[in-house]
């Protein structure tokens, strides 16, 4: 393992039988992937030729394999790529074929050899209520695997909504505890990929970046790489004209609908949500789900599932007994101030009809102005 | 001492004085902020709920888009107007001070509780030149709290499609305070009818404050002028 694991991503390619020319093709279409200019491919040419390959730790939490799912479906690059030549994907539960005490072992022995070299991809979150019994991996609680394992790691990579921001698990009422990855590890950096799952690119990308220049991407104020979580679907979306030009979607099969109008008053997330998905788009660029007829329902942002219902324009708020809009109270409140104002003016006219037009008195200056200023 | 504070040209019984109150900066915060408001609900109103339904192609019609040019260029009259009210509240005279909730005043509490128990009883007290302490904590609070919390969340709202740019810099933090750009959102419907809430009781005091004192209350807010007798409370000593 240590032999492998001191081989450039280069020496392991020429293994491979990858020629040069093949070589400096790869470099220049990752760097294209990762948003680069093509003056910094010979800086990728560098590292890919110098820099050892890094130990990769892929621990699964409280998840689904979606984020898995979603990045074995990387085009640009291929995570074949990723996982045979540029990392060294050591433990991955789902992926390897070993199983059991052996894999827990080869965790603990890369803990051990490689402290602070090693990178850690976190799928999922931890239960932290009651010890974190509500999930446990090979006996251990996750939440002491993330901790024992965060503890050595270079940086950690928060794969998906679970890690980045919790995720339909830490949902209200949030009945486990579940906590996101960067409020349960501190003094590490964390790099969070929200998305459930995030696009595939994105994943291949960051993780690409990341080996490439061996620092961390420039990262935004909920620790979400800019270069794909800097503008928000709705900023690119293929609707926006529509949006712009007032022209909205009223009902799933109306004119609007079959015209591929807005989705806003359906409830889409798009002018909310910070995602690459109207750029990048899914499955190899062949849509996304605004693309599809459906609005976005924002699912790379925190607390989504709190902020239904997926198909009004503004989440509900969640009033003891009731479930009603910002407007909905808006409106109840400017209601009740009405009735007040009625009040008052019906019980100053009825003391006019009772008692006459008399001008009440002012108030006796020597009694109670009393003033210690 | 119990010096209570009277105006310094008292009319004799029977008689009114009047006296320069509103300074014209005020005067025009007031009208600038009350024509804002209107604006801002309103194209708020359409942005949250656009009804209209505009025919042809998008390559000629911009509705959506203009109303919210119109709500974003009166959000920043808005906030100059509202720098500008406060930058008054220093350089002014006292009457542009009397709002100030003084909580830690014995006379303000009283005042306060006098004021609600007079409004309540509809009877009529003291006539105050500037601010009485209830009138002066409902524009704290509706005015200057609601403006603060409007601005900060409209703001951060309106510096998501740059969240690099000036407004993201400066109150891009909003956003991960509220929790997430929804809560934003949220917040800031909110109290946006806090707004209406405060217009509908504002409009109303305000006629019938001026019908029952006769203290010439809403010209006071064109000319500047308000009308006292014998024995009401100035303000400017009261809160100085």
């Amino acid at each position: 393992m240590d032999r492998r694991l001191r081989e450039t991503t280069y020496e392991v390619l020429s293994r491979h039988g990858v020629d040069r020319r093949r070589f400096l093709r790869y470099c220049t279409m990752i760097t294209a992937a990762m948003g680069l200019p093509s003056s910094m491919v010979s800086q990728v040419v560098q590292a890919m030729e110098s820099k050892p390959r890094i130990p990769v730790i892929w621990l699964h939490g409280l998840e689904c394999t979606c984020c898995s799912e979603s990045f074995i479906r990387s085009s640009h690059p291929l995570a074949q790529d990723i996982i045979l030549n540029m990392i060294s994907l050591d433990y991955d539960d789902t992926l390897q074929a070993a199983a059991g005490h052996q894999v827990e072992e080869i965790r603990r022995r890369l803990i051990e050899e490689h402290p602070g070299e090693y990178l850690l991809a976190v799928e999922g979150n931890a239960p932290t209520k009651d010890g974190g019994v509500y999930c446990t991996v090979g006996g251990q609680t996750f939440l002491d695997v993330l901790l024992e394992t965060a503890e050595h790691a270079k940086a950690i990579v928060a794969w998906g909504s679970c890690a980045s921001n919790g995720c339909v698990q830490a949902a209200r009422p949030n009945p486990t505890g579940a906590r996101p990855v960067h409020e349960l590890v501190h003094g590490k950096p964390v790099i969070n990929v929200p998305g459930c799952p995030p696009i595939a690119e994105v994943m291949t990308g960051v993780l690409t970046y990341v080996l490439t220049f061996d620092r961390l991407p420039e990262l935004d104020r909920f620790g979400r790489p800019k270069m794909f979580y800097g503008h928000r679907v709705h900023d690119k979306c293929q609707r926006r004209a529509f949006f712009d030009a007032g022209q909205f979607v009223e009902q799933w099969d109306d004119e609007g609908a079959r015209q591929g109008w807005c989705l806003y008053k359906m409830g889409c997330r798009g002018p909310m949500t910070y995602n690459s998905c109207s750029s990048i788009k899914w499955n190899n660029g062949v849509s996304f789900p605004i693309g599809s007829g459906h609005g976005c329902i924002g699912c790379s942002e925190n607390d989504f599932w709190d902020n239904g219902p997926f198909y009004q324009h503004l989440a509900g708020v969640p009033l003891p007994g009731v479930e009603s809009t910002p407007d909905t109270i808006g409106k109840i409140a400017a209601g009740a101030a009405a009735v007040g104002v009625a009040a008052h003016f019906g019980s100053f006219v009825a003391k006019r009809a009772l008692f006459g037009d008399k001008e009440s008195k002012p108030a006796d200056a020597t009694k109670d102005t009393g003033d210690e200023a | 001492m119990s010096s209570i504070s009277r105006p310094v040209n008292s009319p004799p019984p029977g008689y009114f004085a009047q006296k320069y109150v509103w300074q014209w900066p005020i005067r025009v915060f007031h009208w600038i902020n009350a024509l804002a408001v209107l604006v801002l609900f309103s194209s708020g109103l359409y942005i949250w709920n656009p009804i209209l339904v505009p025919a042809g192609e998008p390559w000629n019609r911009f509705v959506m888009a203009t109303v919210r040019k119109i709500h974003f260029a009166f959000a920043m009259i808005f906030v100059v107007n509202f720098v500008w009210r406060i930058y008054w509240f220093w350089m002014g005279n006292n009457y542009a001070r009397s709002g100030f909730p003084f909580v830690w005043r014995r006379s303000w509490w009283r005042d306060l509780f006098r004021q609600m128990v007079d409004y309540l009883k509809l009877e009529r007290g003291h006539r105050h030149l500037g601010h009485n302490a209830l009138g002066g904590l409902a524009y704290t609070v509706f005015v200057i709290g609601l403006g603060w919390l409007q601005i900060l969340t409209g703001l951060a709202l309106y510096s998501e499609s740059n969240p690099d740019g000036f407004w993201g810099t400066l109150v891009g933090w909003v956003i991960p305070l509220a929790g997430s750009s929804m809560a934003v959102r949220v917040w800031h419907h909110l109290f946006a009818w806090g707004f209406i809430v405060f217009s509908i009781l504002h409009v109303y005091i305000v006629f019938y404050d001026g019908q029952q004192y006769r203290n010439g209350l809403i010209s006071s807010m064109i000319s500047g002028y308000k009308f006292y007798e014998a024995d009401d409370i100035d303000h400017d000593t009261w809160i100085s």
